[in-house]
């Protein structure tokens, strides 16, 4: 149907500085947004129709970012950035994704194989989440046998903590099982690197010539209060909130494991709503307890996503804010209840996390079951004894390149370096991978890293002609008690208008769609004649891309156009009353001139 | 006596009008101009088929809000709506220069509109030659 040209990477220049859309610049693996959104505001209104134009815009998105169906449930970075917040209402980017991967799994089951031929060198991968996968994703696009090492039975890491209701458990096995396939990656799972005699020497030995290390976050963090371990998180019925999801994602939790049962959640992040709402759905009474407020002007607002919140308080769960745990009471063994004090600040002038409470002010709140979930630390002790901590404790590694200091050939990335989204861990596995090459081929690891990205800002509209963003369905509250997806995503017509809604705010060297969809052959250039311009800059007020703009030359001002802002639609030619504005490369005029000679 | 035939010149935006036909439909079509967005359909172009011996020309854009480049739809109404007034002074009827606006993605509606505004032009009969 198109001729959708994969160029491997986000097609945009190898400068040091580029222009993106603001989406793009947002997005931490720079995806094509803007380019999608085109393509899908040009599909056919049929559905079957459709299937191929879905099926090109899939493959070249799996090109470079293999995850992106999970992403279109769970990510949606990118509309923070956008353009149209301010003007009604971000581009429902995280749903137009959503519309593509649903229509593209099936043929992804089908996808065909690489085929690369694996003769580069043997590279292991310690992992398997969403930091590995794609770093074993691409290093075996490249041409390197990889082989990853899973401590447990399942890939997936993190986004196993991602509840059904969100994420469904279908979309995230087909979308790592085709990952595995396509790519011919092996793995090796109930293999925990640190256990037994599986350490880094091992696989050095073993003859693997580079490492990429993405263990995650597997240990829990404790509840401290100022400095002290809270007591009595041995009870029966005291639980971390990580485990907790991961059981729930292996389904052997009953349907009313929680029935009849009160349960208080500490935490106020995502993953902390992800808990109560679980175990609201496994029929507990839930109240949240979280140290920050709900201002969301203020400096300690609850982290939590709004959509979480709501979605919260719509299913009945009780979120008490500034609150905190100074004492975990027990009964015979078993937990019944916290003593929680006011929380009247959380993090401190420096920007620390440093909580005060007034102990004065506080409130016992009963219940049967306690969910910690305040946070996960990578597992130092396996870092410790790999020698890859530097002498205050933290990871020895650089930033930018993602080596260890300590180790050259061992790379390090996603949450076990830092806490982020998936996304984050995502990024840092590509950019493991581009490092590992480098480094077996002996080239400079450094060379060309530092990206800069800069956003362009909204293309200038009259305001009546801004529209408000779509609302998002969800199923009501009273039938959402299960782990069934609850949001309703676009039909191919809502899709296309939302697709439409869409200012394409970036610049054109970076999407070059319509050259895709056959609309042109290549993008036109806009030049000026400086010795017919008289400076009027009527033609500035026409472009609203920001491209068209006035200059100093010799002594008065011309016309010129910013060749990275400029979209080539030759608007700003009919405007030029002296006819000092040409598109070159666009073959209307020889087409006017064939027609009219012919009348 | 023969009948008149007018001659039409027709201008059919790039991102509304038969994107998803790939017969190369605009071959098919005598006299057809695809433009990238008839935004850039100036003022000069008008005129200048008139001049050359068109009888009638026809606009096919986006509807309002749905154009690619967002305001190049609104650029061509104001430009139709300003040439009617001043062609009328010079003995152009308003019906021989018609802007219609929607999305076509396949393009089949193409020849029907340029046979409505045959026509519509027929009626009006051949336009006499400017000087």
């Amino acid at each position: 149907m198109w001729n959708t040209i994969s160029f491997g990477e986000a097609c945009v220049e190898p400068a040091i500085k580029q222009f993106l859309a603001p989406c793009q610049e947002r997005c931490p693996i720079n995806e094509d947004i803007q380019r999608t959104n085109v393509l899908i505001s040009l599909l056919p209104e049929d559905l079957e129709q459709a299937k191929e134009g879905l099926t090109q815009i899939g493959d070249y998105l799996f090109e470079n970012n293999p995850f992106f169906p999970v992403c279109g449930y769970v990510c949606g970075i990118c509309e923070l950035g956008c353009n149209y917040q301010s003007k009604g209402g971000s581009i429902r980017r995280r749903l137009l994704k959503r519309f593509v991967s649903d229509h593209y799994l099936d043929h992804l089951d089908k996808k065909q194989e690489y085929g690369v031929v694996k003769d580069a060198g043997n590279v292991a991968v310690v992992g398997g989440g969403p930091g590995g996968l794609m770093c074993a994703f691409h290093l075996s696009k490249k041409g390197y046998k990889v082989t990853m090492f899973e401590a447990s039975g399942r890939l997936g890491g993190a986004l196993w903590l991602i509840p059904h209701y969100r994420l469904p458990k279908v979309v995230l096995q087909r979308v790592i099982e085709n990952m595995l396939r396509v790519a011919s990656i092996d793995v090796k799972y109930n293999s925990k690197l640190g256990e037994g005699n599986l350490s880094l020497d091992k696989l050095r030995k073993d003859g693997y010539k580079a490492v990429f290390i993405a263990k995650g976050t597997p240990s829990p963090r404790v509840l401290t209060f100022g400095r002290d371990l809270v007591d009595n998180l041995d009870l029966d019925g005291v639980m971390y909130g990580q485990t907790f999801l991961y059981e729930v994602s292996r389904g052997i939790l009953a349907k009313d494991y929680l029935g009849g049962k009160a349960a208080i959640v500490i935490g106020g992040g995502n993953v902390a709503f992800d808990v109560a709402r679980s175990a609201r759905r496994l029929g507990g009474d839930i109240t949240l307890v979280a140290l920050e407020c709900s201002d969301k002007s203020s400096k300690d607002c609850i982290p939590a996503d709004y959509e979480e919140i709501r979605g919260a308080w719509e299913e009945g769960i009780r979120i008490i804010y500034s609150r905190g745990v100074s004492k975990i009471l027990g009964e015979g063994g078993r937990f019944t209840g916290i003593v929680s004090p006011k929380c009247i600040s959380v993090f401190d002038k420096e920007g620390r996390f440093n909580p005060q409470f007034d102990i004065e002010d506080a409130i016992t709140v009963n219940g049967d079951v306690l969910i910690v979930t305040v946070g996960q630390g990578p597992d130092w002790a396996f870092l410790q004894q790999e020698g890859l901590l530097d002498n205050q404790r933290r990871l020895a590694i650089d930033p930018l390149t993602l080596q260890s200091h300590t180790k050259e050939w061992v790379f390090l990335g996603g949450d076990v370096r830092r806490v982020g989204f998936m996304v984050d861990a995502m990024r840092e596995g590509r950019e493991a991978a581009v490092s590992i090459e480098r480094y077996l081929k002996g080239l400079d690891i450094k060379a060309g890293r530092k990206r800069q990205f800069e956003a362009f800002a909204i293309p200038q509209l009259k305001d009546e002609d801004y529209r408000s963003e779509p609302e998002v369905v969800w199923i009501p509250a009273d039938r959402r008690l299960n782990f069934q997806l609850f949001e309703q995503g676009f039909s191919l017509e809502e899709a296309i208008a939302e697709a439409r809604r869409c200012l394409y705010c970036g610049p054109c060297a970076s999407c070059r769609a319509c050259v895709s969809v056959g609309i042109q052959d290549d993008l036109p250039t806009v030049v000026i004649h400086e010795n017919l311009c008289s400076g009027c800059g009527i033609c500035v007020s026409s472009c609203h891309y920001s491209a068209a703009h006035l200059k100093e030359a010799g002594g008065s001002l011309v016309a010129a156009t910013d060749m990275f802002r400029c979209k080539a639609c030759g608007v700003c030619v009919p405007s030029c009353p002296a006819g000092a504005r040409e598109l070159i490369g666009s073959e209307m005029e020889k087409r006017i001139a064939e027609v009219y000679a012919s009348l | 006596m023969t009948e008149f035939i007018p001659k039409l010149v027709c201008f059919s935006c790039k991102f509304g009008w038969g994107y998803l036909n790939s017969n190369g439909y605009d071959k098919q079509i005598k006299n057809l101009i695809p433009v990238i967005c008839i935004g850039k359909v100036d003022t000069t172009h008008i005129i200048g088929a008139f001049k050359d011996g068109a009888d009638g020309l026809l606009i096919l854009g986006c509807p309002d809000g749905q154009c690619h480049f967002k305001t190049g739809n609104y650029q061509a109404r104001k430009r139709v709506f300003l040439l009617h007034n001043i062609l009328e002074e010079f003995g152009i009827e308003p019906g021989r220069l018609k802007i219609a606006l929607d999305i076509d993605p396949e393009g089949t509606r193409i020849p029907l509109i340029i046979e409505e505004m045959r026509t519509e032009v027929g009626s009006l009969g051949p336009l006499s030659p400017m000087v």
